[in-house]
């Protein structure tokens, strides 16, 4: 454990500059942060789902002293210490991407793949490509897609027995026990934000390439084992069509690592520093900053959904 | 072990002979047979072997679902009107076959959808942890008692029970007064279920539950007529001809009622300056890969040769049977290009290009699977229909009521 809290030491305050021997450490850092990443499958294999992989981080709870000159992922980081130490109902998550800086490398939709453990045909954040102009006048945005947790979601009151809900801290919710599967919240989101999980495993038909570490049974193996979603393990046994599979699911801002001091994995993997993530309620906190751009935009705000997804254009 | 005596009382087997409506049950267990494999498919593999996705994530099941609660509450809502409202008491012979068609096709609705759940075998949590602000969940309980009150109806003209005759008269008369209500209300419900989604502008509209109405009144109307023709109990009568004249009459004026109403929101959806994804979706109807559906289907075999048979021959019970099972048959086509056009628009730039998956996609076209459980629902009914009038006094009822 202390190994793992030593190479995650982020690089003290005031040191800016970047020579060879701070890169590397950086990338030693970047790597503790990968194997920390990593972990939750690693634990969960292992069948210690319930054991908190973040316990690192949580340990870390004490909020670093800042001086303005960080990167961004640290003052996030600090940000989201300080929130978690205030009551849940003060809380009000929100996250701000950056579209000038997104380039378009599809990595936060790989990173929630990975961190949430997502069948084929679910996707939490896609990237939309839109295409402006006319050649060659052509220019090209991403647009990262998000749930945008929205403050009146439309997903909510449809659902016909309770199964998605927005919680204390704005992030809308889905109980996978019961919810019925009858997709009408997928209907009514204008954000195509949810999709549903049809029971597919990516080593479906694939070779089985015995006695070997990475075979189609490891990975199959992997895929059925639980991932962490609302701090909870759902497994995908074999044969049995068992929650989440049948449900709606959707992006819930990677609750389970928040909850525990950890940024979204679709934060921390953004090469671009594209996407922010943190308190809107608390003035001092970059997101807060951000929100308050003038160049800030939401998706569809004629439909009146108050998303706390924020674009900067 | 003591002697006994069996007293073996020997009945007379009656020979079973062939009736016209064993066709029902016959068809019926063929489609079922045919429809098996698609719902072994189903059921052990959920949603997965359909063609439904999670950008169209409604499709054929959901579209059947809604025509067919159109022809069920449609037919009772016009037949509880003629007869209770309009004192059309000619129209009493087809009480008991009406309300028994209205229960099958019910509870073919409710198989339908019940399969079109992600998670089927929580479809009670609707009735334990309802949340009334869903109209899914506010239609599935006006189904339900919409099905107690029609099952309390059906018991009452079919003798069961030891009521007087007077007694059994005014339960019916109240049941028909509370079903009219609930029946409207269940279909602008189901309406409102698509006008209320804000995120889907072509269903976002309150002309959209009133044209379920009319489109309702419309293909039950057409549906009473149909088994008017097939099932009065005495065609020599002359009640027979002026009964399928007058149905005639109103279908082909309900059916222009619903070309009125659809053509309300056709037309205001189109209009170049309203809202883009409206009229992409409205567009996908008329000019899409399935404009044959709107127009072929439903515009030419479903309303134009219907009308203009039903007001040029519509005296004569033939023609009028024909038109009316060619218009029960293709409302099919409507109600599916409510729900799937609509869902097949994207709602963001970008969205079908951002993440691949055979799930992930907005070209929806139903399925072998999806077909072959519609056939599987449509031989259940079949069956259940068939067997009904066997052994039900469905029938007998109708005689002894003329």
């Amino acid at each position: 454990m202390s190994q793992v809290e030593e190479k995650t030491t982020l690089p003290e305050a005031g040191t800016p500059d970047v020579n060879r021997r701070n890169f590397l450490r950086y990338l030693v850092g970047g790597a503790g942060l990968a194997a920390l990443a990593a972990t939750p499958a690693g634990k969960m294999l292992e069948g210690k789902s319930e054991v908190s992989v973040f316990a690192v981080a949580r340990q870390a709870g004490d909020v670093p002293e800042l001086d303005g000159t960080e990167d961004a992922i640290t003052r996030m980081n600090a940000d989201l210490a300080r929130a978690l130490q205030k009551p849940v109902e003060q809380r009000r998550w929100a996250m701000v991407i950056d579209l000038r800086k997104c380039v378009g490398c599809h990595a936060c939709t790989i990173a929630c793949v990975a961190e949430n453990k997502l069948p084929p045909g679910v996707v939490y954040r896609p990237v939309l490509e839109e295409e402006m102009g006319t050649y060659p006048n052509v220019t090209r945005r991403f647009v990262p897609r998000p749930c945008m947790q929205c403050e009146n979601p439309p997903c909510v009151p449809v659902c016909p027995v309770g199964a998605t809900f927005t919680n204390e801290e704005g992030i809308v919710e889905m109980d996978y026990e019961r919810c019925i599967g009858c997709r009408y919240c997928i209907t009514a989101c204008p954000y195509s934000a949810r999709t549903a999980d049809f029971g597919f495993t990516y080593t479906e038909n694939t070779p089985v390439a015995a006695g070997l570490v990475v075979g189609q049974q490891t990975a199959d193996d992997y895929e059925r084992a639980s991932n962490f979603e609302y701090g909870r393990g759902y497994d995908r046994p074999e044969g049995r069509l068992a929650s989440p599979i049948g449900n709606a699911r959707k992006c819930h801002f990677c609750q389970h690592r928040v909850k525990e001091g950890v940024l979204p994995a679709c934060v921390t993997t953004c090469i671009g520093r594209a996407t922010y993530f943190g308190d809107a309620n608390d003035p001092d906190a970059l997101i807060a900053e951000l929100v308050a751009s003038p160049n800030v935009m939401r998706l569809k705000e004629e439909l009146g959904t108050e998303p706390r997804v924020y674009y900067l254009t | 072990m003591a002697d006994t005596t069996v007293t073996v009382q020997e009945t007379r087997r009656q020979p079973f002979v062939w009736r016209a409506t064993d066709l029902f049950w016959v068809a019926g267990a063929i489609l079922m047979l045919i429809g098996a494999w698609g719902m072994w498919q189903r059921l052990t593999g959920g949603l997965g072997p359909t063609a439904l996705g999670s950008y169209v994530p409604w499709g054929l099941w959901v579209g059947f679902y809604d025509y067919l609660v159109w022809l069920e509450v449609g037919s009772l809502l016009v037949f509880t009107t003629l007869l209770y409202l309009v004192g059309a008491r000619a129209m009493t012979p087809m009480k008991p076959l009406v309300l028994f068609t209205g229960f099958i096709v019910l509870v073919m609705a409710l198989l339908v959808v019940f399969l079109d759940l992600g998670q089927a075998f929580r479809f009670w949590r609707v009735l334990v942890n309802p949340e009334f602000s869903s109209m899914i969940a506010v239609m599935v309980w006006l189904h339900l008692l919409y099905l107690l009150v029609l099952l309390a109806e059906l018991a009452l003209v079919m003798g069961v029970g030891s009521f007087g005759e007077n007694t059994r008269e005014r339960w019916l008369k109240i049941l028909a007064f509370v079903s009219l209500p609930m029946g409207l209300a269940l279909i602008l419900v189901s309406g409102s279920v698509f006008g209320v989604v804000a995120a889907r502008p072509l269903w976002n509209t309150s002309a959209l539950p009133v044209m379920f109405l009319v489109s309702a009144i419309a293909a039950g109307s057409a549906l009473l007529l149909l088994l008017t023709v097939l099932f009065w109990p005495n065609k020599e009568e002359a009640a027979y001809q002026e009964n399928v004249a007058r149905l005639a009459r109103l279908t082909g004026w309900l059916l222009l009622a619903g070309v009125f109403a659809a053509g309300i929101i056709g037309l205001t959806s189109l209009y170049q300056g309203g809202n883009p994804m409206r009229t992409e979706a409205i567009m996908l109807i008329l000019t899409g890969p399935f404009w044959w559906s709107f127009w072929l289907v439903h515009v030419l075999l479903g309303v134009f040769v219907p009308v203009l048979l039903l007001f040029q021959r519509g005296e004569q019970p033939r023609w009028a049977g024909i038109a009316a099972l060619l218009s029960v048959v293709t409302f099919v086509a409507v109600t599916l290009n409510v729900v799937i056009p609509t869902l097949a628009t994207p709602e963001l730039e970008g969205l079908a290009g951002a993440f691949v998956h055979d799930k992930l996609n907005f070209n929806y076209v139903p399925n072998l699977v999806e077909w072959l459980v519609i056939l599987f629902v449509v031989g259940l009914g079949g069956m259940l229909y068939g067997l009904g009038l066997r052994f039900l006094p469905v029938l007998r009822s109708a005689k002894e009521e003329a």
